[in-house]
């Protein structure tokens, strides 16, 4: 006779197979879901067909379990299985989110190595099969020695109905002639290994270098509490203990009883035919369950009856479990091992805590991961939790019999059906759920590139108009009824009577006001405090922050610090990428105090920005504050406030203005909304400015320069800054520059670096695709009059046109012009530099600067060199 | 020749002449299994110096090949424990300390152990495919350590000088590998022919180690299915119970 060239009994052979399989795998994966689906099921109903044939086969084989039990694994093998997936997609697209452009694909892993137990032959055969046909996997099956013949059958009844359905031939295969040899090549050419079995197999599964989804053994205690009906928990755990003669794995190898029901559940567990065994034969029993530590092989899977004859004890022919009343918990005690029969430990516990102190250890004794199981009134809720706290098993089954409970979906609906249960980290697998279809999948997820949803916030209410101020305070009586004010301003514009009208509105109106009139430039945290303290005892419901950038800044963090006074500033003024993302969760604020912030220059634009600076005094560290809920709620900009700023301040808040239109032109986060303020700004500052600073008293420019500063504010409240604003902080900070003329220094500069079209690195944001800020500035400069040939001629001519305005409010051409000693500028650059790069402005800058960029960008304004691009040198 | 017979089995002679030992196999033993011993001792006492008598010499003579070692004047600690039964625990104490004492070498050169079991667990006749299985895939799942094991280390194999000083022998079954391995053998060795030294020797191993228990007992089903391929008709009621364990859930 021909040798048939099928039989896998050798290496040689078995590579053959596992070639033709994974061509056949190859033509499988192609197949549709209908298609899948309908091989599913035509297998799955042969295999339901042959529930008794296989029991028959599986029992007659290993010599172990009861065949009616069998039927019962093999039908809920098919059934359960078809049952639970029948309807989920395995096959391409499983899942689709058009808005987000996001999908999730389904691919097969490929050749699929299964080692199947001795104790669940058929079943583990069947359930492993229909999972593996799902999923448009191939299966080679490694069955034991001692379960070959049935563990084949079972596979074969399932291929064959398959391929009759349409599968590809041979997409199941198995060793005809098992060894360990053969088993660790087939996993070792697998794609990976689903391995039930003992601790040896599934070492050997972990350890083969292939992706391994290998369970463990179990050693479930279960606990009857007092409180537990025992009438069920004494017959489900009969019921669950003398399934397949305790082979399945999540079965009780244990009773704890509370000591008060100890002797009503021992009599229901008697009076079931559950056998006691008495003095001499507890040891005859222990000696016949184990060997050195180890279970005797002879007993796994017998009937109560036998395992007592090959004790020599003499039980009844009826008897159902042999159980042992023991109390030590320890392994060095043989019932508190696995025992995979009808031999049950029994326990007295003292109380609650004690039973769970003896599972515990009884699940560290060999039961890590598996299963623990408890019989409790389902109302004792501090006893469950306590019970699922200290258990370390992935399944905990309640009032449940845990054999027929831990394989899912008989005595619990969510639990998945499965015939391989992970045990988790803690049993050493690599799954902790009972294992199916969605762990013989791999996911392709495909992702689109989406934009940010951006925003435009600015205060609720925006007033302005030469003279508005009264009547917009009219609001405060009027349309909030407010009772209290806190006026916070600087002691010059105090003292100088700039408050008066507000004073005299708010005193018109009969609402009690107070001044805060301390705030000095820069505020510190201990200005910030003394102005909570009034606050705390004048306990206003409304406050006008009136001044300029200093005063509004002061307000805010009085504002927050009065509200909210275990604010922490470190956490605060935390760095972020995405100020939506930001770790730090602001507080809700306004919820004692309305906030009005009335600006007397133009401008730092924080009557209508969410940032606030404040200095710690002690560390001289300095807190940039940002989120929107520090926004104003009021703003008002009335130009009467605005007719006595000295030329110096005009000058540089006006060039301060110029500065955040134009960054948040450039910003990553520029919309079309900020633009159109940018742009207006720009344009006004251009007309007015010059006019403003020569001659403070025209009405006309210091209208136009204070809505300019105000729409530029807005315009960077949203898109936010860049490096230049980054590099002004610093530099007015260790050499006291003024912030505007640090910007008015730094702009043209960052300009040029940010044009450049060949950056070393680009800003990180979806919106903003490639580097395209010349083009940006070229379009602002014509919206400003600029005309050229091309938009490096606009850039340059805007630049030129903006160095003109400079010159004209009398602006300098370098940092050292301003008395800034070079040595002491030498010293503190490498320290500027970096602050500068991590200050919270270069997060939105089109280009992301390396810090020696930024310390060329310091040297070139230092000395007012002409530009030269740093990345070039 | 002043040749003095100190025992005879079925494979071999042992001889003491002067200050050497003969060991003399029978005609038609393999060569090569007497220059492996010779070649492993070699290897040993490059490890352990002191405690290995010196192969001096592998010799036909005869027909018979002889491998001739250092002669130590003393008595086994098997003498020792049947002179001195009282005196058991204290013996075993110190064979254990020497046998500790042993497994701090690492012997890179050596066979690893599992290697040597795999091999004597595949030639093993007599037991069904479904035990083979089990066994080999507990052995495939036991740590690969280095560790120097004598394979035979039992009380017969321990010679104490005049000095006090001891002297290990027979090295033919040394290999690399897990201490509890080697633990495990010398537990089966005691417990073919004393169950309580085993008890008590294992019982100390693991409390000086720090080791558990059934990390050891892992181990018997392995030594013992070793064991089986000596076919001693008297060993193999034990050996059999011994691997009759069941490694699968």
């Amino acid at each position: 006779m021909e040798k048939n060239t099928n039989i896998v009994d050798s290496l040689e052979s078995l590579q053959a197979k596992m070639s033709r399989m994974r061509e056949a795998q190859k033509l499988f994966a192609t197949y549709s879901q209908e298609k899948v689906d309908e091989i599913f099921r035509a297998a799955a109903i042969a295999a339901n067909a042959q529930r008794i044939a296989l029991a028959k086969m599986a029992v007659e084989e290993t010599g172990m379990g009861v065949v009616e039990d069998k039927v019962i694994k093999n039908n809920y093998a098919a059934e359960y299985i078809y049952n639970a997936y029948k309807n989920v997609k395995t096959c391409g697209v499983i899942e689709e989110d058009k808005a987000f452009g996001y999908k999730v694909i389904a691919e097969p892993l490929g050749v699929i190595a299964a080692v199947i137990p001795t104790t669940n032959p058929t079943s583990t055969a069947i359930f492993k099969t229909l999972i593996a046909l799902k999923t448009r996997n191939a299966i080679i099956i490694s069955p034991h020695p001692r379960a070959t013949k049935c563990t084949i059958e079972a596979a074969r009844i399932v291929l064959e109905a398959a391929v009759k359905a349409g599968a590809p031939e041979e997409i199941i295969g198995w060793i005809d002639v098992p060894s360990m040899e053969l088993s660790g090549e087939v996993m070792k050419e697998a794609d990976c290994i689903l391995a039930t079995g003992g601790p040896g197999m599934v070492h050997a599964a972990y350890s083969s270098g292939k992706p391994a989804l290998g369970v463990g053994a179990g050693n479930t205690p279960a606990i009857i509490d007092d409180t537990a009906d025992i009438l069920l928990a004494v017959n489900s755990i009969i019921h669950s203990k003398t399934f397949d003669n305790g082979m399945i794995c999540a079965s009780e190898q244990s009773v704890t009883i509370v000591k008060s029901v100890y002797n009503k559940v021992r009599a229901e567990f008697e009076k079931r035919g559950c056998y006691f065994l008495k003095g001499e034969e507890l040891d005859k029993v222990r000696k016949t369950i184990l060997i050195n530590g180890a279970l005797n092989a002879k007993i796994v899977g017998q009937s109560a009856y036998k395992i007592a004859q090959l004790a020599g004890v003499e039980v009844p022919k009826t008897a159902k479990i042999l159980i042992g009343e023991v109390t030590s918990v320890e392994p060095s005690e043989e019932f508190a091992h696995e025992k995979l029969s009808p031999v049950l430990a029994m326990y007295k516990a003292e109380d609650f805590d004690d039973a769970i102190a003896k599972a515990e250890r009884l699940v560290a004794d060999g039961g890590y991961g598996h299963t623990s199981s408890l019989y409790v009134n389902p109302n004792e809720h501090e006893k469950l939790a306590k019970h699922q706290a200290a258990m370390k098993t992935c399944r905990i089954l309640v009032n449940t019999p845990s054999s027929q409970g831990g394989i899912g979906d008989l005595y619990n609906f969510r639990l998945a059906p499965s015939l391989t249960l992970g045990c988790g980290s803690w049993g050493g697998n690599s799954v902790s759920d009972n294992v199916g279809i969605k762990h013989l999948l791999n996911y392709k997820k495909v992702a689109e590139r989406r934009e940010n949803m951006l925003w435009f916030k600015a205060p609720q209410k925006v007033y302005f108009k030469k003279g508005c101020m009264p009547v917009a305070l009219d609001e405060l009586k009027a349309y909030y009824d407010k009772k209290r004010c806190f006026v916070v301003t600087d002691r010059f514009l105090f003292e100088n009577g700039y408050t008066k009208p507000i004073e005299d509105k708010l005193s018109e109106m009969g609402i009690q006001y107070t001044v805060f009139s301390d705030v000095q430039p820069d505020p510190t945290l201990a200005n910030a405090k003394a102005g909570v303290e009034a606050m705390k005892s004048f306990k206003p419901d409304c406050m006008i922050a009136f001044g300029g950038g200093s005063a509004m800044d002061a307000g805010k963090i009085m504002w927050l610090l009065y509200e909210h006074p275990d604010a922490q500033f470190s956490d605060m003024s935390m760095r972020y990428i995405d100020i939506r993302k930001k770790i730090y969760t602001f507080p809700k604020m306004g919820e004692k105090v309305y906030f009005i912030a009335i600006p007397t220059s133009s401008g730092t634009g924080s009557e209508v920005t969410p940032f606030a600076v404040i200095t710690d005094e002690k560390t001289g560290v300095k807190y940039p504050i940002t989120d929107y809920e520090l926004m104003p709620n009021m703003a008002i900009i009335d130009t009467d406030n605005m007719m006595t700023q000295p030329k110096g301040l005009t000058s540089a808040s006006g060039i301060d203005a110029m500065t955040h239109a134009l960054e948040a032109y450039a910003s990553m986060m520029a919309s079309d909304y900020t633009d159109g303020l940018a742009v207006k700004a720009m344009q006004e500052i251009f007309k007015w400015l010059p006019t403003a600073y020569e001659d403070g008293k025209n009405i006309e420019a210091r209208n136009h320069m204070a809505n300019a500063s105000t729409m530029a504010g807005m315009a960077f409240a949203n898109a936010f800054l860049g490096v230049c604003h980054s590099m002004a902080h610093k530099l007015g900070a260790y050499h006291h520059i003024p912030h505007g003329v640090a910007n008015a220094l730094l702009i043209n500069y960052v300009l040029q670096y940010n044009a450049y079209e060949k950056p070393v690195k680009m800003g990180t944001f979806p919106q903003y695709d490639h580097p395209h800020t010349l083009e940006r500035y070229a379009e602002a400069a014509r919206a400003c009059g600029v005309t050229g040939k091309n938009d490096k001629e606009v850039f340059d001519k805007f630049l030129e046109k903006l160095t003109e305005l400079k010159h004209a409010v009398g602006i300098k051409d370098s940092i050292k012009d301003y008395n800034i000693d070079e040595e002491s500028f030498l010293a503190t650059l490498d320290e500027m530099t970096e602050n500068a790069f991590d200050d919270q402005c270069t997060g939105a800058n089109p280009r992301y600067p390396l810090m020696s960029e930024i310390k060329e960008l310091y040297l070139m304004a230092y000395y007012g060199k002409d530009y030269y691009e740093p990345s070039e040198m | 020749m002043s040749r003095e017979l100190i025992s005879k089995t079925a494979n071999k002679s042992i001889y003491r002449d002067g200050d050497k030992i003969y060991k003399e196999f029978v005609e038609g033993f393999p060569k090569d299994e007497v220059f492996n011993e010779a070649f492993i001792n070699s290897r040993v006492e490059a490890i352990l110096g002191q405690y290995v008598p010196k192969v001096l010499s592998v010799e036909c003579i005869d027909g018979k090949w002889t491998m001739v070692r250092e002669y130590i004047d003393g008595e086994t600690l098997e003498e020792l424990i049947k002179k001195n039964s009282d005196k058991k625990e204290e013996y075993l104490s110190q064979m254990l300390d020497l046998q500790l004492k042993l497994h701090n070498y690492q012997a890179p050169k050596l066979r690893q152990i599992k290697d040597k079991m795999k091999r004597q667990i595949n030639e093993l006749n007599g037991i069904d495919e479904g035990t083979r299985f089990d066994l080999l895939s507990k052995l495939a799942a036991t740590p690969l350590h280095r560790k120097l094991c004598h394979g035979d280390f039992r009380p017969s194999n321990i010679i104490v000088d005049n000095d006090g000083n001891y002297h290990i022998i027979d090295w033919v079954h040394a290999t690399k590998g897990n201490a509890s391995a080697d633990i495990a053998r010398t537990y089966l060795i005691l417990a073919l022919s004393d169950q309580e030294s085993a008890d008590w020797y294992l019982k100390n191993f693991c409390e000086r180690t720090k080791t558990s228990i059934d990390y050891v007992q892992n181990w018997l089903p392995l030594v013992a299915a070793a064991q089986l391929t000596k076919h001693r008709e008297e060993e193999q009621a034990l050996l059999e119970r011994w691997t009759s364990i069941c490694d699968y859930t």
